[in-house]
């Protein structure tokens, strides 16, 4: 089983399936769409504290809440075991959204009828909208001290038809050797993503996650590499007193967070480190970087045919590696930009679909034809190269109150080489499967209080990607999607 | 207690006051508060500005201590202990004799140590200019800053060095002014007066625990002990000793406090050599 | 706000002396004449003084072994004569009858783990000593409000030295020791010459100079009482009061 999230995450990038299909999945995923995020009123009820206190703008994490979290959700007080609570205390909380949308995608490749003819004469290029009432996922969040030092998370995670899957499942040793800088987590998380993803201010369905942190190139069978979704791992991670100085070493499956090993017996490593200084009356700059560098297999042991790999067998890893600058800038009280950087890089394997053969081995080909396994005999086709791309985003936050934020951003991720380079019989353009999106929002929290979260949240995304629209003649469209969505983000 | 609401006007006829014998302190309005939006702080060559601190405080620091900085938040029926009345001017933590302001560094560095067993974080995450805007707003709060000037902190000679005979010689000290009447003669908070103890609003309060591992709330350095119990906790049991144990002695004091800690330390070790055994509660005055 | 009292007073206290040095020329330095007397009793039955339980300190436990101690909130006479009683001047003041300070210092024992006395009148800005003459360790900690005078706590161990103080507003502020939760007392700090009732229930304010007073009887447990009250030259005023047992 596929960890639903990730269908829409992949649907952008997926080059291999009929291009129809992609548009119709491209826009089903707000169905899908539900980010699970960290924001828990059941650490408020514990410390007496409001949202504000750890949240820039709840889910987002402010210093003060990242050094909790670094603590394993303790504040140091010899307070922070369960013991010390009252005895009814169950640190639990639920997050749901009813919300409407409208989402329009541009260049979808829809049959065309004749009169008289129940069956399609022809097709046509057209835009296809679509607008309702509509709810995220549900989060279960709970989490929080077992002992003074013993921490864990567990965030079992619905989509919006209740189908479960774990989205966190850890547990976390905390201050080892009576220091800050050892901790060690072992379980399914999130990366230490400095901008997190599970704290995401935004909701629609291309801008509530970030491109960069899934981004794979157009027909990539990499099974891994998306920063963005929870690991299977384990992770040291060691930060200062003041959580000014920070790190984060993690040994990962290449499973990309699916359970019970389907894949083979490939690893990969994500290191992270930042450093904050402070500025005086601009506030606590924060620069770092993280570096994901790993294997994954790209060829599997076959049962009954060609199309039928033997889960967990994988072998034949190839390499992959994402790396980048993180940045968080503050100017004053109000006004702060995140920005994240990434060069990624794939083998040539997965770069022509290699990789992700459990899941795909009955409907996907490489080659001309062949099931993407890279079994004996195999060979990549001529011309073939390891894509290249970098990314960059930018995240300005205007923080009028604490309850009140605007949101901006804009990302783009550029090719710098594609996997059919100029010598292969179909190269591909330079731009092809680039991205840009922006997305603007506010989010609006009418009271604030240590009991619950509620926002009004109002956000637009335009998200444009080039040539993985229908074909046209002798090119691709690109594809432009947009969406506006209004809702209320409520969790207690 | 804290809700008997007294108006500011009745102190300008402070004699009328006299028959009140219940605790009826007095509560500021937002307007006092207002006019005091100009107070400042100064750390080192920092200066730190009330009305820039009003963000932060909302953010922060509003749901335990209050709009009006009277420790009576959102959070006040359901944290113990309870959170500071600012108005009050009263302050536990203070390099400055009993009965006096603290000067604001002693504030700024509560900030950020926070309060050990309390609600109070250690908010070290804040820049030192937050910290000192956040200085400023809480003696907004408090008239005491208007109308007088902080204590002159204590003296604290250089540490001298650890021996045996300063161990001992600091285990007759807590046996001369009798720490271990509420502190208990291993330190173990279970002195004969430590369950009836209450802070000045009449809440129950515990006496430090030296045998926990916990850190005191004031600090853990030698220096944060030995300001402690010279200083006094203002608004607690704990008294200030300054008038009773010299400076020498109070390092011997601090010397054996160390040695009813948990924590290894040099101190401990030499306790041990020594087989040093718990003060006798009941050996007259000085022999100890 | 405390800036703006402080003016306040300094202010009318001015004016009151220039007026009064305008007015009644030579009287001002006739402070010292006249006095009021007089006695408080008690109307009905002392309600009972509850003993003391001092065994969690031997060294109290055996200070009492032939007296025990008890409380002390209601202390009257056969007479019925009221002890601890405060008689002040809440009105008609003026000149240096009221900012005059007495330069005689009060003291507050703590002896046998009991407060003597029990109540100790001073007037504002008024020097006292707490003094120690037992062999266990207390700490004398006043609690005052803190929006009118500012507290403090201080060890007193065996041999301690006095410990010097005054207070600056007036006010009813309770004392406490936190080590020996019984010990209960009160620094009663007025504006102006004040007096204590013994253990008969007689007093005597001095230095009043002639003139309309209204004069305030304050007792802890009873609340207050106000008399006016006259002086003349040669004639002291008299007030008794009563206060009737609940």
């Amino acid at each position: 089983m596929r960890v639903s999230r990730r269908s829409h995450l992949r649907n952008i990038s997926n080059f291999a399936m009929p291009l129809f299909s992609v548009a119709l999945v491209l826009v089903s995923v707000v169905l899908t769409c539900s980010q699970p995020a960290n924001a828990l009123p059941a650490f408020a009820r514990k410390y007496g504290l409001r949202c504000s206190a750890c949240h820039e703008s709840w889910p987002m994490l402010n210093y003060f809440g990242q050094k909790f979290k670094d603590n394993g959700y303790q504040l140091m007080n010899d307070r922070d075991a369960p013991i010390w609570q009252n005895p009814g205390y169950w640190p639990v909380t639920f997050r749901i959204i009813p919300l409407w949308h409208r989402v329009s995608t541009g260049k979808v490749l829809v049959d065309t009828y004749s009169s008289g003819n129940p069956s399609p004469t022809g097709s046509a290029v057209q835009r296809l909208t679509k607008s309702g009432f509509d709810l995220s996922g549900l989060d279960f969040h709970t989490g929080g001290t077992l002992e003074k030092n013993f921490s864990f998370y567990v965030l079992p995670s619905s989509d919006a038809t209740a189908s479960f899957h774990f989205e966190t499942v850890m547990a976390r040793l905390d201050n080892l050797f009576g220091s800050g800088w050892f901790n060690i987590k072992l379980g399914k998380f999130e990366l230490d993503n400095l901008l997190s993803e599970k704290r995401i201010l935004t909701l629609t369905g291309n801008g509530g996650i970030y491109q960069l942190y899934h981004f794979i190139p157009q027909g990539d069978g990499n099974i891994f590499g998306q920063m963005g979704d929870n690991q299977l791992g384990v992770e040291l991670m060691g930060h200062s007193y003041s959580d000014r100085t920070r790190y984060s070493a993690a040994l990962l499956s290449s499973n990309n967070g699916t359970v019970q090993l389907p894949y083979g017996n490939a690893y990969t490593g994500f290191f992270a480190a930042s450093q904050a200084f402070d500025t005086g009356k601009a506030g606590v700059q924060r620069v770092g970087f993280y570096a994901m560098v790993g294997q994954a297999p790209t060829t599997f042991l076959t049962s009954g045919g060609p199309t039928g790999p033997i889960p967990g067998s994988g072998i034949g890893n190839k390499s992959f590696s994402r790396e980048g600058f993180v940045g968080q800038f503050y100017f004053g009280q109000h006004v702060d930009l995140q920005v994240v950087t990434q060069h990624g890089q794939d083998s040539a394997w997965f770069g022509q679909g290699y990789g992700d053969f459990i899941d795909t081995g009955a409907t996907t080909t490489c080659n001309g034809g062949q099931p993407c396994n890279n079994t004996t005999g195999t060979v990549l086709p001529a011309g073939s190269q390891g894509p290249t791309w970098n990314g960059i985003l930018f995240e300005p936050h205007y923080v009028y109150s604490p309850q009140l934020i605007f949101i901006g951003r804009y990302e783009t991720i550029r090719m710098s080489r594609q996997a059919n380079g100029p010598d292969s019989a179909s190269p591909s353009a330079s731009n092809f499967g680039n991205i840009s999106t922006y997305t603007i929002g506010y989010r609006y929290n009418p009271f604030m209080t240590s009991r619950a979260g509620f926002a009004w949240h109002n956000e637009y995304n335009w998200l444009h990607q080039d040539g993985t629209g229908p074909t046209l003649g002798l090119t691709s469209a690109n594809v432009n999607t947009s969406e506006l969505l209004l809702g209320f983000d409520f969790d207690f | 207690m804290q809700t008997t609401v007294r108006k500011w006007s009745l102190l300008l006829g402070a004699a009328a006051v006299l028959a009140v014998s219940q605790v009826a302190w007095a509560q500021l309005t937002k307007y006092d508060l207002e006019s005091r939006m100009g107070t400042e702080s100064h750390i080192g060559n920092i200066t730190g500005h009330a009305k820039d601190a009003k963000a932060d405080y909302r953010r922060y620091c509003v749901v335990c201590h209050g709009e009006l900085g009277d420790g009576n938040g959102e959070s006040f029926p359901w944290v113990d202990p309870k959170p500071r009345d600012f108005q009050l001017g009263v302050f536990k933590c203070r390099s400055t004799p009993t009965g006096t302001l603290p000067v604001d560094q002693d504030l700024f560095d509560t900030i950020a140590r926070g309060l050990d067993r309390s609600n109070m974080p250690q908010w070290s995450t804040f820049t030192k200019q937050e910290r000192a805007d956040l200085v400023a707003w809480v003696k907004h709060f408090s008239p005491r800053w208007v109308s007088e000037k902080p204590g002159t902190p204590i003296q604290i000679p250089p540490e001298p060095e650890i021996t045996a005979e300063r161990i001992k010689a600091g285990r007759d000290v807590f046996a001369k002014v009798q720490c271990w009447k509420c502190h208990g003669v291993q330190g173990m908070a279970n002195g004969p007066s430590a369950a009836t103890l209450t802070d000045d609003l009449g809440r129950p309060i515990a006496p430090f625990n030296f045998t926990e591992g916990a850190r005191p709330k004031c600090g853990s350095t030698d220096q944060d002990l030995f300001r402690i119990f010279m200083t006094g906790l203002d608004g607690t049991p704990m008294p200030s000793f300054a008038d009773n144990i010299k400076p020498e002695e109070a390092w011997d004091l601090v010397f054996y406090l160390r040695t009813l800690e948990p924590q290894k330390s040099k101190e401990k070790a030499i306790a041990k050599q020594l087989a040093l055994k718990p003060v006798d509660p009941n050996a007259p005055a000085g022999q100890q | 706000m405390r800036n703006r009292y402080n003016l306040a007073a300094v202010l009318s206290a001015v004016i009151l002396v220039c007026c009064g040095a305008l007015i009644l020329g030579q009287k001002v330095n006739a402070a010292g004449e006249g006095k009021i007397t007089g006695t408080v009793k008690l109307d009905g039955t002392a309600p009972h003084m509850k003993g003391i339980d001092m065994s969690k300190d031997p060294y109290c436990s055996k200070a009492h072994a032939s007296d025990p101690g008890h409380l002390e909130t209601v202390l009257a006479g056969q007479n019925g004569g009221l002890e601890n009683v405060v008689l002040y001047i809440s009105e008609g003041l003026s000149g240096g009858a009221l900012t005059e300070v007495p330069t005689e210092v009060p003291v507050f024992n703590q002896k046998n783990c009991m407060y003597m006395p029990h109540v100790l009148a001073m007037d504002v800005n008024q020097k006292f000593k707490v003094v120690t003459s037992d062999q266990t360790a207390h700490n004398i900690h006043p609690l005052p409000n803190p929006m009118i005078n500012v507290g403090w706590n201080q060890s007193q161990p065996p041999g301690a030295p006095a410990v010097e103080k005054s207070w600056k507003a007036a006010e009813v502020i309770p004392v406490q020791c936190n080590i020996h939760p019984w010990m209960h007392g009160w620094f009663v700090v007025v504006k102006g010459p004040y007096a204590t009732t013994d253990a008969n229930g007689s007093y005597t304010i001095n230095n009043v100079p002639p003139g309309n007073y209204t004069v305030t009887a304050w007792q802890e447990t009873y609340g207050t009482q106000m008399q006016k009250v006259t002086v003349a030259a040669g004639k002291p005023g008299t007030a008794d009061f009563t206060f009737k047992a609940k």
